[in-house]
């Protein structure tokens, strides 16, 4: 199966949530997906695209666009394609269903989206820093208006 | 993890700081009796913030930056990083230095397999095995030194070339190295198949299964290990890989002992290929002709866009996704690394083995902290 095919029979399943679908070269697809129901098309992906393989997941700030983007890299053990899909949410308050019931390596990389770019993960087993220590929390040093030093960890030092 | 400990369970922290860890994080275990109920990995000693400060770094100066992820593995995360540059401005790597970048890849995953197989074997009580493969890792490290002028952090790939050529006596210097390389792999092969203690202690200790291992989302040794032959090398070819022959070291058994014979068989493998490059490396130039690339390229402006680029790392999946807009500094450097998720997968691993096995199975599984938490 090739890139064309899979966008395809993704978009098809998924008429109203996939959209901006664009497929870059023979091995890279983009496509924007509606963040409520990111765990179906992830589901779909996995179990009918064999997209098995969660290869990063991150957040990317636009505070001129006043939006966050999650982003999912999603890559397979038996084909080379790798699908990028994304979901736009407000920066204002960022949710989004978390999606470790598909993919379970998925954990880590929500529990750092969550402390660096302040994306809150709907039904995430235990969502708590990872990298950063729990009194940074609320700063989003990721974020593009992040001052960073002097922050909240070098409050009692200077 | 629940922190609440039953009648005859307790937690024991292992690190920070421990002997056994590669880098600092702490594995709080949950043990009964000796067998491990429970566990839970903690991160961020270590944590750098390295994808902010590539926001903040011209694409020149990333470089370096890139390095220090993980000191082992310098080269193959320059190589994913200046891959996604190469792939944002459409800059066409000149052959020569398509196969120097190759040779210093293999050869930086030899050193990594020697130092984590090393490591590992003094996790395991085999403390003598760390002082040969560090000294035969002695000589790869000079190999390397003579090319890029650095033992560890190397800074030397540019965009679109090397910064340097191979010496002179280069190829020489490598047939001398390998000829006693290739004989302590194998002595190494004989130490481990023939003592029956270590075996004891490795086979079928820790053992991953080609589902549990896709599901987790590890790559590179511990996922051939379990017999699943993915190697980006041969699935997503770069550079000039696909004119190269070689094999994707595999193993059925899935436990520590097959881990570790993946990597030394890898070794061979890399031996082979470098070989094959030195044998077929074209003469010409190591930057593309007719354009500003070169060892100082001075101000660099990225044509706006997103790509992500993954290359095989002595670990595994390394791949950078970056985006950019236009500007001469990235907008957004995501940082996917191979040891990422085998961490992650460290608690179910060790779910219901005894507290001497942990360090087996942490160590064959060779992680780098530095690397998770970046």
């Amino acid at each position: 199966m090739d890139a064309n095919t899979m966008i395809d029979s993704l978009s098809t399943q998924f008429p109203d949530a996939i959209y901006d679908t664009k497929v870059e070269s023979k091995i890279r697809i983009i496509a924007k997906v509606k963040p409520e129901i990111i765990t179906d098309v992830c589901k779909y992906l996995k179990e009918n695209l064999s997209f098995g393989h969660l290869c990063c997941e991150f957040g990317v700030d636009y505070p001129g666009r006043n939006e966050i983007e999650v982003v999912y890299v999603i890559g397979s053990y038996d084909h080379s394609v790798v699908l990028t899909l994304k979901a736009i949410l407000p920066r204002d308050n960022p949710e989004i269903e978390s999606v470790v019931p598909v993919f379970w390596n998925a954990n880590w990389y929500e529990r750092e989206t969550y402390e660096l770019f302040g994306v809150k993960y709907l039904n995430h087993p235990d969502l708590k820093p990872l990298v950063l220590p729990e009194d940074m929390l609320g700063e989003w040093p990721l974020r593009k208006d992040y001052k960073g030093f002097p922050n909240k960890t070098a409050k009692n030092l200077v | 993890m629940d922190e609440k400990v039953g009648p005859s369970e307790m937690i024991v922290h292992l690190g920070p700081q421990h002997p056994m860890m590669p880098g600092p994080f702490r594995l709080n275990a949950k043990l009964r009796g000796e067998t491990v109920v429970d566990s839970e990995v903690e991160m961020g000693w270590i944590h750098k913030g390295i994808e902010k400060i590539l926001e903040n770094k011209t694409y020149l100066q990333g470089i370096t930056i890139v390095d220090r992820i993980c000191y082992l593995a310098a080269l193959t995360n320059e190589e994913a990083y200046v891959g996604c540059v190469e792939k944002l401005a459409g800059i066409e790597v000149p052959p020569r230095a398509q196969y120097i970048r190759v040779i210093m890849e293999e050869l930086s995953r030899i050193q990594s397999h020697l130092l984590g197989m090393g490591e590992y074997a003094s996790f395991v009580g085999f403390v003598s095995m760390f002082m040969y493969t560090i000294r035969d890792r002695e000589d790869v490290m000079t190999l390397m030194d003579s090319v890029t002028g650095a033992r560890v952090t190397h800074s030397f790939l540019r965009f679109g070339g090397v910064k340097d050529d191979l010496p002179e006596g280069f190829k020489d210097d490598v047939k001398r190295v390998f000829a006693s390389l290739r004989k302590a792999v194998d002595s190494y092969e004989e130490l481990y198949s023939s003592d029956e203690i270590y075996k004891s202690r490795t086979v079928g200790i820790g053992v991953l299964t080609a589902e549990v291992a896709k599901d987790i989302g590890v790559s590179g040794p511990p996922l051939r290990a379990t017999g699943v032959a993915f190697d980006i090398r041969r699935d997503e070819p770069y550079l000039v890989y696909p004119d190269l022959d070689f094999k994707v070291c595999v193993q059925k058994a899935g436990d520590v002992y097959a881990r570790v014979q993946v990597r030394l068989d890898e070794m061979r493998e890399s031996m082979y290929i470098i070989e094959q490059c030195l044998d077929q490396i074209p003469d010409g130039p190591l930057f593309p002709e007719g354009t500003a690339y070169g060892r100082r390229t001075p101000v660099m402006r990225v044509p706006a866009g997103e790509v992500f680029h993954r290359v095989e790392d002595p670990r595994g999946e390394m791949g950078f996704y970056m985006i950019s807009d236009g500007s001469d500094k990235p907008y957004r450097v995501k940082i996917r690394g191979p040891v990422y998720p085998t961490l992650q997968g460290l608690p179910p691993l060790i779910k219901g083995v005894r507290v001497a096995d942990i360090v087996a199975i942490a160590g064959s599984m060779d992680t780098c902290t530095s690397e998770v938490d970046r």
